[in-house]
This record gives C-alpha cells, sequence and structure tokens, in this order.
C-alpha cells in the first residue's frame, strides 16, 4: 500500500480538483436550473371582524400557492395597526408584498405600484367595477391606480323592531328627522337611547360623513376644493346637536368600533349606524336580540338626498419594495376577485363585491348552490332576499333593504376622491370633533364650522403642495 | 505600579467597556433623534420617504394649531396631577412597607404588580372597569342608590360614562397612569427611606419631635435627592407616554380632551401621514424634558447630603 504521494499523484489530484472547482457550478447551476427556485408570497391584513372570513382566507391563499408553486405566508393584525405597519415598512424599504387597506390609502401613493393594468385587467374580465371603488383607489391628478379595490362593506342602519312599533313606527326611521322625532320618543318613553358615534374613531367619521352628505353639504367638492363651511353644514350639526340633547348619551363621546356591537347586544339601543356585523353578533350571543334587529338603507335629509359612507374598502396596494413579486401578487389579487363568491359567502355578507358582473365559478363552492346565478350580482341578490344566516324562525328577508345598497352608498372624499387630504381628516376626527363640540355646547355651529374648515384648509394645502390632491378651481 | 496587561489599564478598560452602551444610545436614541430632527424641518410623510426641507414651517403650523396647544396643556396638566398623586401616595406606601407586620410581602407583590404587567394589558382591563355599559364601578354606585335615580347623588343616567364625559376622562387617564406609576415611587422611595439612619430618627423622637415635626425636618430633607429622582423618572415616563391615553380614550372625548403631545404626534404623524409634523411635535419633549432632567438633577447634587 502506498503510503505517501508522488509528485504525479499530486498533479493528477490537483488537476481534477482544479477542474472540478472551475465546473461545478456551471454542473450545478444546470442540474438547479430545470426546477425553478421557489418564491414567497407575503401578505399583511387586518383581523377580519368576522372571523370565520380569516379561517376561509388563509387556507384558500395556501392552496393558491400550491397551485402556483409559490409560498404564501398571511399576517393578521388589528386594523389599527395597518397604518403604522405598513409605514415603518416603507421605510425599511422591505416587508410584505400585498397590504390589504380597510381605507383608501392614498398617501402611500408615491410608494406603491400603478396598479393599472390590474384594475383594467379586472374590468375586463369581471366588468364594471362600483364606482366608489374606483375613486378609493385612484387619483385622477396624477392618473395612478395606487390600489385595487376587491370589495367593501355596506353601512346601514339597524333599529329595534319593537321599539320602533312601540311608537309607531315599524319600518324603522326613512329619514334623519325620523330618527329625531321618533328616537326621542322611544328615549323618553321607553328609556332606550341610540347610538351614533361622534368621538375619535371609525364609526363616528362614517356616522358624520353620512350626516353632512345627506345634508347636501360635503369637506370637498368633485374638483376637491374645500367647501365644508357653508349654511347646510351648519343646518347639520345644529341637528346632531338637538338629536344628541334628545336620543343618545355621553357614552357617544367615547365611542369605539366595539360600542355598536355592545349597546345592540346588550339591548340598550334602538338605533345604531352599523353593518350587519352587529348583528351577526347578537346573532350568536343574544339570538332574541338579533331576531328584533332589522335594517334601513341611508337616510334621507332635510330635502330628500340619502347617503351612507361604505364601513369598510378594501384596497389593496403592492409596494415599490417588492416590485420582484408584482407579478404574482397581481394575479393573486385577480384570482381573489374571480373567487368573491366565497369571500361573500365566508363573511356571513358582511363583505360585498366591486365587481358584480364576476361569474360565480362552476363547481362545489362550499355553499348551497343559488338556482340560476350566474354573477356575483344574481347571488348577492338571492342572498340578501333571503339570508342563508337568518336563525331559526327568524325573518329571511331582513337584508333585503340592502339589496340595492351600491346606489345609496359611496366612498370617503364623497363626491370628489378619496385623496390624502380626506384621509388625513378622516384620521385626525376633524368631522366627529367638529360636530361633538356643538352638542356638548362647548362652541356655536357657525364657530365650530369655521374651525373645522380651516383645518381642513391647511391639510389641503399641505397635500396639495405635495401634488397628490388636485389644483385649485 | 504599571499593570502588565492591556486590560488592566483603566484608561483602556473603562472605554472599552462604555462602548456597548455608546452604540446603544447612538444607535437607539441618537439616530432616531437625529432623523426626527430633519423631518421635523422637511415635507416628509409616511407615504413619501423622500422629502424636501422646509424650514421651520411645521414648527410655526404646530403652534398655530389650536390641537397642539391643547395637547400641550393637557401634556402638563397629565404629568403634573399624575407626579404629584404619585408623590403622596407613593410615600404613604412607603411608610406602611418600611414597618413590619403579617402578609407585608403580599401586599408588596400586589404592589408591584402594574409595574410588572405589560402596560396595555393593564389598561384593556379598565377599558372594562370604565365601561359605558358594563361598568362595575358604575354597578357598585348603583347598588348604592349614588346612581341611576331621580334623586342620586351623582345623576339619574344608568352610567357615569367615564370615557365620554371630557372631564371624568381625564380623572380616568390620570388615575389608571398613577396606578401604572405607584409601584415605581414606591419601591425608590422605600429604597430612600431604608438609607435614613434610624439613629436620627430614634433621636429627634427621644428629643420629643412628634410624626410630623420628623416628617418635615428629618425624613423629607434627607429624602430629597431621591425624590428628585422619582420626579424625573415619573416625569419622563408620564411626559412621554401615550399607552394609557390611547388604550383609553385615543385622546377623546371629543375635542381632544385627553390628547397629549405623545398621542397627538402619533395621531398626526403616522395616524394622519404627516410624518413631518409628528416629528415636529415629537421634539417639543426634547427642551421640556432635558430641562427638568437638568434642574432636579442641579437641586439632587445641591441637596445631597455627605
Amino acid at each position: 500500500m502506498k503510503r505517501y504521494i508522488t509528485r504525479r499523484d499530486f498533479l493528477r489530484n490537483a488537476g481534477i480538483g482544479t477542474v472540478g472547482l472551475a465546473l461545478g457550478p456551471a454542473l450545478l447551476k444546470d442540474v438547479f436550473a430545470q426546477k425553478p427556485e421557489r418564491r414567497t408570497l407575503r401578505i399583511l391584513q387586518w383581523s377580519h371582524f368576522v372571523p370565520r372570513y380569516d379561517r376561509w382566507f388563509d387556507p384558500y391563499a395556501k392552496r393558491w400557492g400550491e397551485e402556483h408553486n409559490v409560498d404564501v405566508i398571511v399576517d393578521h393584525i388589528g386594523l389599527a395597526d395597518l397604518r403604522s405597519t405598513f409605514a415603518s415598512e416603507v421605510a425599511a424599504g422591505k416587508g410584505h408584498d400585498i397590504i390589504e387597506f380597510i381605507a383608501p390609502p392614498s398617501d402611500f401613493e408615491p410608494s406603491v405600484l400603478d396598479l393599472k393594468d390590474v384594475n383594467q385587467e379586472a374590468q375586463k374580465k369581471f366588468g364594471k367595477q362600483v364606482p366608489f371603488a374606483t375613486r378609493s383607489s385612484y387619483n385622477p391628478n396624477t392618473k395612478k391606480f395606487y390600489g385595487f379595490c376587491h370589495g367593501w362593506t355596506i353601512d346601514p342602519g339597524d333599529y329595534r323592531k319593537s321599539l320602533w312599533e312601540k311608537v309607531g313606527k315599524p319600518e324603522g326611521p326613512v329619514t334623519w328627522e325620523d330618527l329625531l322625532t321618533y328616537g326621542t320618543r322611544i328615549k323618553k318613553e321607553l328609556g332606550v337611547q341610540m347610538g351614533i358615534g361622534m368621538s375619535q374613531e371609525l364609526d363616528s367619521n362614517m356616522a358624520g360623513r353620512a350626516l353632512l352628505w345627506s345634508f347636501d353639504t360635503a369637506i370637498q367638492d368633485e374638483n376637491e376644493n374645500v367647501i365644508l363651511d357653508n349654511k347646510k353644514t351648519v343646518e347639520a350639526v345644529k341637528f346632531m346637536a338637538e338629536l344628541y340633547k334628545n336620543t343618545l348619551t355621553p357614552e357617544v363621546f367615547g365611542w369605539t368600533a366595539a360600542s355598536n356591537n355592545q349597546l345592540l347586544i346588550a339591548g340598550r339601543a334602538s338605533y345604531i349606524l352599523n353593518s350587519i356585523s352587529a348583528y351577526r353578533s347578537a346573532q350568536k350571543d343574544v339570538p332574541e336580540v338579533a331576531k328584533d334587529v332589522f335594517f334601513t338603507p341611508a337616510l334621507k335629509g332635510p330635502r330628500g338626498k340619502a347617503w351612507a359612507c361604505e364601513h369598510v374598502i378594501y384596497v389593496s396596494v403592492i409596494p415599490k419594495f417588492a416590485s420582484k413579486n408584482a407579478d404574482l401578487a397581481k394575479q393573486f389579487l385577480l384570482d381573489l376577485c374571480a373567487n368573491y363568491d366565497r369571500a361573500m359567502w365566508e363573511s356571513a355578507l358582511y363583505g360585498s363585491p366591486s365587481f358584480f358582473s364576476t361569474p360565480v365559478p362552476s363547481g362545489d363552492r362550499g355553499y348551497p348552490q343559488v338556482k340560476g346565478a350566474k354573477t356575483l350580482r344574481d347571488l348577492h341578490n338571492a342572498w340578501f332576499s333571503e339570508d342563508p344566516f337568518a336563525l331559526p324562525g327568524e325573518r329571511k328577508d331582513k337584508l333585503l333593504p340592502l339589496r340595492d345598497a351600491e346606489k345609496w352608498s359611496t366612498n370617503v372624499g364623497h363626491p370628489g376622491p378619496a385623496n390624502p387630504a380626506e384621509g388625513e381628516i378622516f384620521s385626525t376626527f376633524v368631522i366627529p370633533n367638529m360636530l361633538a363640540k356643538v352638542a356638548q355646547e362647548k362652541q356655536s355651529a357657525e364657530e365650530s364650522v369655521k374651525q373645522a374648515e380651516e383645518e381642513c384648509k391647511k391639510i389641503f394645502e399641505k397635500w396639495r403642495a405635495q401634488g397628490l390632491v388636485g389644483k385649485k378651481k | 505600579m504599571k499593570e502588565r496587561y492591556l486590560l488592566e489599564r483603566e484608561n483602556i478598560l473603562a472605554p472599552l467597556l462604555l462602548f456597548p452602551v455608546v452604540i446603544y444610545v447612538i444607535l437607539l436614541v441618537g439616530f432616531p433623534f437625529v432623523m426626527a430632527f430633519v423631518y421635523s424641518f422637511s415635507n416628509v410623510t409616511v407615504g413619501n420617504p423622500d422629502y424636501k426641507i422646509v424650514g421651520i414651517r411645521n414648527f410655526i403650523d404646530i403652534i398655530g394649531d389650536k390641537v397642539f396647544q391643547k395637547s400641550l396643556g393637557n401634556t402638563f396638566i397629565f404629568t403634573f396631577v399624575s407626579i404629584s398623586i404619585v408623590l403622596i401616595l407613593s410615600h404613604i406606601l412607603a411608610e406602611v412597607l418600611i414597618r413590619e407586620f403579617r402578609g407585608k410581602w403580599l401586599v408588596r407583590f400586589l404592589i408591584l404588580m402594574p409595574w410588572t404587567a405589560p402596560i396595555a394589558l393593564g389598561t384593556i382591563g379598565y377599558l372594562w372597569f370604565l365601561d359605558s355599559v358594563f361598568s362595575p364601578i358604575d354597578w357598585i354606585l348603583r347598588s348604592f342608590g349614588l346612581l341611576g335615580s331621580p334623586d342620586a347623588l351623582l345623576g339619574p343616567m344608568s352610567n357615569m360614562y367615564w370615557l365620554g364625559r371630557p372631564g371624568l376622562a381625564m380623572v380616568s387617564v390620570i388615575l389608571v397612569h398613577v396606578w401604572r406609576l405607584l409601584p415605581l415611587g414606591t419601591v425608590i422611595l422605600i429604597a430612600g427611606m431604608n438609607s435614613i439612619p434610624r439613629e436620627i430618627l430614634e433621636a429627634a423622637q427621644v428629643d420629643g419631635a412628634g410624626y410630623f415635626r420628623r416628617l418635615f425636618n428629618i425624613t423629607l430633607p434627607l429624602l430629597f435627592p431621591v425624590i428628585g429622582v422619582t420626579v424625573l423618572f415619573a416625569a419622563l415616563f408620564t411626559f412621554t407616554d401615550m399607552t394609557v391615553v390611547w388604550v383609553l380614550t385615543m385622546g377623546g372625548p371629543p375635542p381632544h380632551s385627553t390628547q397629549v403631545l405623545a398621542s397627538l404626534a402619533f395621531l398626526k404623524g403616522i395616524q394622519g401621514g404627516d410624518l413631518a409634523q409628528g416629528a415636529a411635535i415629537s421634539l417639543f419633549f426634547f427642551p421640556v424634558l432635558a430641562g427638568v432632567a437638568a434642574i432636579v438633577l442641579g437641586l439632587v447634587k445641591k441637596a445631597v447630603v455627605t
């Protein structure tokens, strides 16, 4: 046996080694090139108000990943943390590939990709988008789709029929004036208040805007000029103060996102402005209260106009730092739209589609088949005519008044787009504060409106200087 | 004697041991501070990290802003009242806890609990206590006939609406913050009291000095440096805290009744998207807290008994 290495052995082995080292990476590259690299798609979204939606969505996303040879990771966080989390991701330059907001994230426009192609593709495949969904994802000044809006949530009025029956209005309020007239009687005669928030939180923002729009006024006009300080706003603010004095309690100044559910479930609200999630919670926790809850569409103002703010609007963005995965992210969003029948069903009708003409996929969809339903519109009409989630012995036609909700629902920023100035006014609660100060008798309606307009103008000017809000016209 | 090894030399060992701390302070305090300083003179937003320098425009805007003025006032009220209550209560607790009694360990444990529990979690507990529908405090008040009937002392309404009425909301926020800070104040004061030589107090007692004489002429003067440190810590924690306010009221009830500078900076900078204004608001902490620290530490230095 050789115990030593000859010069020849050394040269031979060294030569083989050198060739191996030189060719190795090339050979390995060829081997691995046959198997494409598996990518990861990261999604960030809120923990849904209806938990069964998340229980459906997460496995759906995973399955989609398997079909596309992608690992899909879905992270859920509280809705209040969405903005701050994404802000830190923008600052760090890395993070999730899709971020689903529940309010228009228009101020993030410079940091996200233009989703014009997805929006166009979706319109081609699924038909026309509801107009306020477009206004919540498109900046007409920069001509950029900063987001893709796949769905939204109806924000109706929920009333306790038994209470309204006792004061002679069994079908519930139709106008804001009805709220005052009959709500006052219900509080005085039956001792039950209403629950319309005037606090620094989401639902109060919605309620305040619905009131303004139904009183024919708004923060901005179609061309993004601030028009808040006018007689109709003063009229609306005075009305709200009157409504507070006669039908509400100080709890509305400490209103939180949970207050609607809480008050309704406690049986201590004759009327609330909320999505159907409060009713769904009541169905689970206090069926006898739920059976007594009925719905009204947007209430009419003094001149007959009726608007409600969408309760939640799902706008997904793809950050610029995720451009490597943009193709996957876009495909995921389009496929989600194609499967929106499941999203509607799994959210127990909390979520409505932005594209009503989307065809209903064939086969077993995980819900009882609806005869003749070819599009989401058909499904929506059928389910809202006969609520499949109604409790045994409960009336099934309660959701009927909400069937054409997209006609009386609109976006934050109405009648203009949901620009960043409207977003900041929304996030800093200018409107609930304007209403509350008068209700608390701390300021006159005229002064409060004037002060709110000044705040709004400053905010608008700032974002105008950033080029994200249209020039004054 | 000359040291054999380099690490035995004080001029090398000391900087070496301090080095990690210096790096830590630079990275976690210095860097964000410089960023906040730069941002406050810019037009940066959360959605657009590219920015232009706009001079002192943000400062002019926020100083003229009524919400900022109100928040500044609230911050001082929140800080001053909280610290005053903490000082009084922690002194009482410390007086009790330096004495021997049965179950002292349990009392100490209970008092320290708020400090060990995550602040957000504890505050969420208080959300229930102060709830507008299910508040157990209201339930007790109603049970004693103090609330919910036409002739009740606290009014005919069924609930107090702690977080819906501006005055009560501020009281609630302050009390929860006091609950949070009390253990810190108590522990510091217990340490201070234990360091006072018993002979001095005993001698004063023998000479006929009563409790209050001893308190004001011996205990408090000797405790002054410790009280100074307590005030400094409490001021720092209170002035920069937004957790209690944010969890309980989000700065409400309207109009910004419990908004403090820290929550306003978050509201404007992150929620509202105007990072530059948020940074400008947060920079207001710096001169105030630096001033408080300088004054307190100066007084403490003068008062140190050698």
